[in-house]
């Protein structure tokens, strides 16, 4: 019922007021964690900080300007680790969803271990990346077991003798290969429940007219199945324009910056960079990170209506 | 109200109250509940931090004052939690910080107090010659500072930390195992370069796979800083040494003389560790120590960390990067440098004690109850009771920091850098020349100056 004009009786205020108290903290942990931190964040980008002096230094749009081409050392650097993320981020997604759709489709077509073949897919998942990334270092060593195994089985030529991470022709694309054996247990998973969910008389209808395995594939389960692969190529190339833990850890960007990617070099003007003024290089670079994410968005939410 | 809505909204008061309660909790006045006097310390180095947290106990008997030191790792987390907590007012009483540059930005930029006052010459005079001036700000420092550095802010001769552990890069350590078994002479170091160059050679002639040279090229300044720099200083001397950074520099890195060095220093293209470029510094002193390495390169804090993997002194062979034979310089020292100082913050409420904290780890007792706990160096001169507290292996290094000044490398003197001096850039370059070789020297030395330039641009 609606109030006369002087507001709320005294009868009904400690409702009004308990439904505010309810709300309070969430508008005050967004408006302290988002609203700020975003409106902070922004405004980093257009000057130049420490991280310890009380006042920024105001440059305007020079930041951009300087990572886009202005700064003879920034802005190649910037192009390269533009490059690599972009292959990271083509390469990564593809290769999760050419590997995980017909794991998918096995782990779907069987009826014996299906549990426990779905239990192992996704051990890759359950432990800590920064852990299994470790466990990988010692794999990928130039005595380590890859190598070990190479040669043990007569293939020492494809052994690489400075180590996996440390040849420049390899870094990257084993870095890339990990980033996929990392993602493909909940790139099946999210396959599989899309899978149970088709009706199972499509695929015997399909049988029945003579339809091959790689036809049904082809002309039933991958047109049924584009919205999830839409959503596995967005986790993936989210995960690439954000993700830099695996390049931290792994290579630090090396052998001699080859596999340098965007997130990494953010990382590193923030805190790599000693106590030079570089945290509003790093805001600018991750307000472009976060535009080029936007596009990529709207591109996604346009291919998906266009499947729909 | 009824009952129900009365409790509820209790409940919503309640929460509200303690959110604000927990966010506001901790910070100032904690510090002094009990009326006594308790320092809190923030250290980046672990070792560092288990031999402060020892010797404390023996500080706190001479003076009542607590402290209680913590130890935040590695060198980015500690630089982003100090950040953090300037900006909430959470800083503890004194902070353990990189010598030659991060104290003087932190002092600069409002974090630690100046105590130029409480510096006298008495205090100055314990300290090794070359670590006396360092965390002072002069006037050169704010000169070469681009107009918006914070160093700007500053006034010549303000003292924002006082040595505390001291050192040098560039030391070599050898197994003398590996050289005995390549037939070379365990017990007498090259002389020269090239004849370093040639013990190389022997021992991985030996062993292709663990006669090499070790070093956390993941790390990639390493090899520039360490290897590169007092190899080019020994090749040409100092001054011309220096005029490779100069700005508008006309014999810059491109010119013979920066190319003759960056050939010289790839010529350990072949005798690099398989996989250097994918070890940190730590992972390849432990590789040296496991024996997967004949050589390794490190500082003089190295030898510790070596006997902590394991790795016995006395199979160590040292000695400092040695010079070429066609260089200016025939021998080469190393001037000590002061590698971390000690400062007050300044948002302190015990800056008395925490002045008596600093005075008293940097006095003869204390620096040297802590080197012995922690085998570093410290910056505090023990004289005649060097080789007691240290130990004769690590005393042993304090050689290498004898020499004529003329071929002393002298790795704290950074005037001649622009002020926004950054070694990553040219530390990647360098190691896309060796052991990368996607890079000639000449291209290098070309790469090198275009990085200097944009460096000195940064500082107009």
């Amino acid at each position: 019922m609606d109030e006369p004009s002087g507001g709320r009786s005294p009868r009904r205020w400690p409702g009004w007021l308990t439904g505010w108290a309810f709300v309070l903290p969430a508008i005050a942990l967004f408006a302290v964690m988002g609203v700020y931190t975003i409106g902070s964040g922004l405004a980093l980008s257009f000057a130049k900080w420490n991280g310890f002096t009380p006042t920024w230094n105001w440059v305007g749009i020079q930041n951009y300007l300087d990572l886009l081409y202005a700064d003879p050392v920034l802005a190649p650097e910037l192009r390269r680790a533009g490059w690599n993320t972009l292959q990271v981020m083509i390469l990564a997604p593809l290769l999760t969803v050419a590997i995980s759709l017909p794991l998918a489709v096995a782990l779907n077509s069987i009826r014996r271990l299906r549990a426990v073949l779905r239990s192992v897919y996704f051990l890759p998942y359950v432990t800590t990346g920064v852990a299994i990334y470790f466990a990988w270092r010692y794999v990928l060593e130039p005595d380590g077991a890859i190598n070990t195994l190479l040669r043990s089985l007569g293939l020492g030529t494809l052994a690489q003798p400075q180590g996996f991470l440390g040849n420049p022709d390899t870094a990257l694309p084993t870095l890339i290969l990990i980033l996929v054996w990392s993602s493909v247990p909940v790139a099946t998973l999210l396959y599989l429940s899309g899978l149970q969910a088709v009706d199972p008389n499509l695929f015997e209808a399909a049988q029945i007219d003579g339809a091959a395995p790689r036809h049904v594939l082809r002309r039933i389960i991958w047109p049924l199945l584009r919205p999830i692969t839409a959503a596995i190529v967005l986790l993936g190339v989210r995960d690439t324009l954000h993700g830099f833990q695996i390049f931290l850890v792994m290579t630090r960007g090396g052998p001699g910056g080859h596999t340098d990617v965007l997130a990494l070099m953010a990382y590193r003007l923030s805190f790599f960079k000693g106590l030079a003024q570089t945290l509003g290089l790093a805001s600018a670079l991750g307000w472009l990170l976060f535009a080029a994410a936007v596009l990529l968005t709207l591109a996604n939410a346009r291919m998906l209506r266009r499947v729909r | 109200m009824s009952s129900v809505r009365k409790r509820a909204l209790g409940a919503a008061v309640a929460l509200v109250v303690g959110v604000v309660v927990a966010g506001c909790g901790g910070g100032a006045g904690e510090q002094q509940q009990s009326g006594e006097q308790t320092l809190k310390m923030w250290t980046f180095k672990k070792s560092h931090a288990d031999a402060l947290n020892k010797v404390a106990a023996q500080f706190k008997s001479e003076t009542g004052i607590t402290v209680s030191v913590e130890a935040v790792t590695p060198d980015d987390v500690f630089v982003s939690k100090v950040q953090s907590a300037a900006q909430t007012n959470g800083l503890p009483d004194v902070l353990e910080v990189h010598a030659g540059g991060e104290d003087l930005e932190m002092g600069a930029s409002g974090l630690l107090q100046d105590l130029q006052g409480d510096v006298g010459d008495a205090w100055k005079q314990r300290l090794l010659p070359t670590t006396r001036e360092s965390g002072v700000m002069t006037q050169q420092r704010i000169d070469d500072a681009a107009s918006d550095s914070p160093f700007k802010s500053a006034k010549a001769g303000q003292r924002f930390s006082v040595g505390f552990t001291a050192g040098a890069f560039g030391i070599v350590y050898a197994n003398k195992d590996k050289l005995q078994a390549a037939g070379l002479d365990p017990n007498t170091p090259p002389k020269t370069w090239e004849e370093f160059l040639d013990a190389l050679k022997a021992t991985t002639g030996k062993d292709a796979q663990q006669g090499g040279l070790s070093l956390g090229l993941k790390v990639s300044q390493t090899g520039y800083n360490w290897i590169y720099q007092p190899l080019a200083h020994s090749y040409l001397g100092k001054d011309r040494f220096q005029a490779l950074f100069a700005k508008g520099a006309a014999q810059g890195f491109a010119s013979p003389d920066g190319v003759k060095t960056l050939d010289v220093y790839s010529k350990l293209t072949p005798y690099w560790m398989p996989g250097s470029t994918t070890l940190g510094i730590d992972e390849a002193d432990i590789a040296f120590a496991q024996g997967k390495s004949a050589f390794d390169v490190g500082g003089t804090f190295t030898l510790a960390f070596l006997a902590q993997n394991g790795m016995s002194p006395d199979k160590v062979l040292t000695f400092p990067i040695p010079p070429s034979s066609e260089g200016v310089n025939k021998e080469i020292s190393m001037s000590p440098l002061a590698l971390t100082g000690l400062g007050v913050t300044a948002t302190t409420q015990n800056r008395a004690a925490a002045v008596k904290w600093i005075d008293w780890l940097t006095s003869p007792k204390g620096a040297g109850a802590v080197a012995k706990e922690s085998l570093d160096l410290p910056a505090t001169d023990l004289g005649a009771d060097a080789e007691a507290l240290l130990g004769a292996d690590l005393a042993a290094l304090q050689k290498y920091f004898t020499g004529s000044p003329e071929s002393a490398y002298d790795a704290a003197d950074v005037a001649f850098f622009p002020s926004d001096y950054d070694q990553v850039k040219p530390g990647d370059l360098m190691v896309r020349l060796t052991p990368l070789q996607e890079v000639s020297p000449q291209q290098a030395g070309t790469e090198l100056d275009k990085i200097m330039g944009s460096m000195w641009k940064a500082t107009e």
